[in-house]
């Protein structure tokens, strides 16, 4: 799976939507579902998936595929 | 991307998963448990409800998807209400978000800030100083916040501190202070637990201490989802905290359990005593027989629990004795086991008859045995039997029976703690009538040679927790199987219109403790209706439920009351009474399993009374 799909994965499945639904479009804004008790979920799920540690900066910045793909891309090795 | 261990636990069945306990999803993450819980959700739709209502100072919504996680493994399809942030009394009124709700249980997850302002003082001086002299001042608050809310609802009240995220104000010196705060907490959490067990019918204190405890303080909070979105947990604690919740609601959704039987070799001691013999069975102080000593224990922990233990293994019986007799090392003795089947029969005929002997439906049982074989042989026969495989490592044997859900009590009454020693009083009973059989002689002369002493109590509000038990756990003999939560039965008899009445029954061997419950609904001045009457299976066979209707009808005729109603309500497994109207000169109303009697025209007939004496205590004048 490339990091798109996992990352379309996880979102999908802590928002309990279709993956078919994210794209790397996707964003908070635009996402039903994704809200603010959602994100923190997605934050774990994310940390957990990719085995990386978030600080709480990092949590208002990743609120979108794109930029969660950009994190992970520069930060797992 | 980690390995998703989901095709491993997906491939299996919910019950599967459910009897390995939960410790296996400790290691899940967050999507692996969302997925997984979608998917048995999909292929085995919970069937139980729960609704659950979460009053709370912190973030409570994020627990959400654990609590569903282990709520779709125990199979309960849970509802959850999270009432708006803050310890809002106008949610305990008619009208509020919880009462439409209609919660089973509500939950309050609070912080010690909010439960006295003075706690919340950021004056760390005044703070030591003080707080000792604002406990019982704190401790009252909860309860009458507490107490609003018990106006409104019978669900189950479940309080929970959230421990300190700070550590004691004066570090590692805390302990050797005058004002330490972890022993100033142990002594609010006491106070705490106490007063609720004194004062408020089904509420518990639960004490989340003990979970970080268990998983440990660096592993329980996550200070970013503290401080960033009032969440303390860490995946670890969320998923600990809803895994102990859901058990708590599986225990009041499922049949209570009642009996573990357990197998003997590879189970209570390692080896195999016809093989190795009583000195090469390991049972010990060193390894592995020191694990089979602590198994043993925790067993015993579980006796005072309430819960009966029987054996049932395949051995010569004078073998498995002479471990249970002469072991130096053997923790339960044959007194601690209520029942036995120590033979070469096939386990699912002796578990059918140890349900007989004991009175107990095979729904009670916790079988607990270390062969794959015959485990797999029970859950297949016996489905209404939960099986508990011991693991295979010795070192995991003590604490293999942590995790059942139905081994967790509520509350603890007198019964419960003797219940064993109640068991094998009953044993001798039967031995008694068998003798007498032997000998010809006829029921009513057996009955007399119990002397039997009938002690009936009406409206005593001094054990309402084994009343509610009663209708909770009472099965067989059980007219209309309505259950009611303590506070129901304190309303019960608190109200005029409703008398509740107990009785226990002693005899030679001993006093059985309360096991007979009868609600009667005044209709009328002369006229009353059975809302329910049972009996515990305990005392069956002594004719105690002849004895005690009598009484009760003799009791309302000597009220003034004529018109006597009253309900068979069958169900599985009450067929027990299906004519018990019909014995005690009831007319039944067409085929409705209503029945009435007329007591100005057939009045109770002392001659009909069985050979118990009675004695009638009114608490409520």
């Amino acid at each position: 799976m490339s990091v798109l799909e996992q990352v379309i994965h996880v979102v999908a499945e802590t928002l309990n939507v279709s993956p078919s639904t994210i794209t790397r479009e996707s964003t908070a804004e635009n996402t039903n579902g994704w809200d603010s008790l959602a994100h923190v979920n997605l934050m774990i799920a994310i940390e957990q998936t990719f085995d990386i540690a978030l600080d709480v900066e990092d949590f208002a910045k990743l609120n979108s595929i794109q930029s969660i793909i950009e994190f992970i891309e520069k930060n797992v090795t | 991307m980690k390995k998703n261990p989901n095709q491993q636990f997906a491939a299996q069945t919910r019950k599967a998963l459910k009897e390995q306990g939960s410790n296996w999803s400790k290691n899940l993450s967050f999507p692996e448990a969302h997925a997984l819980a979608r998917h048995l959700s999909e292929t085995e739709p919970p069937e139980k409800e729960f609704r659950l209502g979460i009053i709370h100072t912190y973030t409570s919504d994020l627990l959400d998807p654990w609590l569903h996680f282990h709520a779709v493994i125990q199979g309960i399809d849970l509802k959850t209400y999270h009432a708006p942030y803050g310890l809002n009394l106008m949610e305990s009124q008619k009208g509020s978000g919880l009462h439409a709700h209609a919660p089973d249980m509500i939950l309050f997850m609070l912080t010690l800030d909010d439960i006295h302002p003075e706690f919340s003082n950021p004056d760390p001086e005044l703070h030591l100083c003080q707080r000792n002299n604002l406990l019982e001042d704190a401790v009252k608050r909860v309860l009458e916040i507490l107490a609003m809310f018990r106006a409104y609802t019978s669900a189950r009240i479940v309080l929970t501190l959230l421990p300190p995220i700070m550590p004691p104000a004066l570090g590692i010196y805390d302990a050797q202070s005058a004002h330490s705060e972890n022993i100033w907490r142990a002594s609010l959490k006491k106070q705490l637990a106490d007063t609720l067990s004194n004062t408020l019918e089904s509420t518990l204190f639960f004490d989340m201490d003990q979970i970080l405890a268990d998983i440990g303080g660096f592993h329980f909070f996550d200070f970013r989802f503290w401080y960033a979105s009032r969440f303390p947990f860490t995946p670890l604690a969320a998923n600990e905290f809803a895994r102990r919740l859901v058990n708590l609601m599986a225990i009041s959704v499922y049949p209570k359990a009642k009996v573990i039987a357990l197998d003997a070799d590879n189970t209570l001691w390692g080896g195999i005593i016809g093989e190795d013999g009583i000195n090469g069975i390991a049972l010990g102080p060193e390894y592995p027989g020191n694990t089979f000593v602590d198994f043993q224990r925790r067993l015993l922990d579980l006796q005072k629990r309430g819960f009966i233990l029987a054996l049932c293994s395949k051995n010569n019986t004078e073998d498995v004795h002479e471990i249970l007799d002469n072991h130096p090392h053997q923790i339960l003795r044959r007194q601690h086991f209520a029942a036995e089947r120590i033979n070469w029969l096939p386990k699912v005929d002796n578990l059918v008859s140890l349900s007989d002997e004991l009175n107990l439906g095979l729904d009670s049982f916790i079988f607990v045995d270390d062969s794959s074989h015959e485990c797999d042989i029970i859950r297949s026969r016996l489905p209404q039997i939960e099986v508990i495989q011991t693991p295979s490592k010795p070192v995991n044997i003590p604490m293999c029976l942590e995790q059942v859900a139905r081994l967790e009590i509520l509350s603890l009454t007198e019964e419960d703690t003797l219940k064993t020693k109640l068991y094998a009083q009953e044993k001798q009973r039967k031995q008694l009538k068998q003798d007498a059989n032997a000998l010809g002689g006829d029921l009513n002369s057996y009955l007399a040679s119990l002397k039997m002493k009938m002690h009936i109590e009406i409206d005593s509000r001094k054990n309402i927790a084994r009343l509610s038990q009663l209708t909770q756990k009472t099965n067989q003999f059980n007219v209309t199987t309505r259950r009611y939560s303590e506070q129901q039965i304190l309303d019960f008899i608190e109200s005029d219109k409703w008398i509740v009445s107990s009785f226990t029954l002693n005899d030679i061997f001993g006093n059985s403790g309360i096991v007979g419950l009868a609600l009667f609904h005044r209709l009328a001045d002369e006229a009353i209706d059975i809302d329910n009457f049972l009996m515990s299976c305990r005392v069956i066979g002594r004719s105690a439920e002849s004895a005690f209707l009598y009484a009760m009808l003799d009791y309302f005729a000597r009220m003034g009351i004529t018109q006597v109603t009253a309900t068979y309500i069958p169900t599985q497994k009450n067929n027990l009474v299906v004519d018990f109207f019909n014995r005690h000169g009831f007319t039944p109303e067409n085929e409705t399993g209503h029945y009435k009697r007329d007591l100005s025209a057939s009045p109770p007939d002392r001659k009909l009374f069985p050979p118990i004496e009675i004695e009638i205590e009114n608490t409520d004048t």
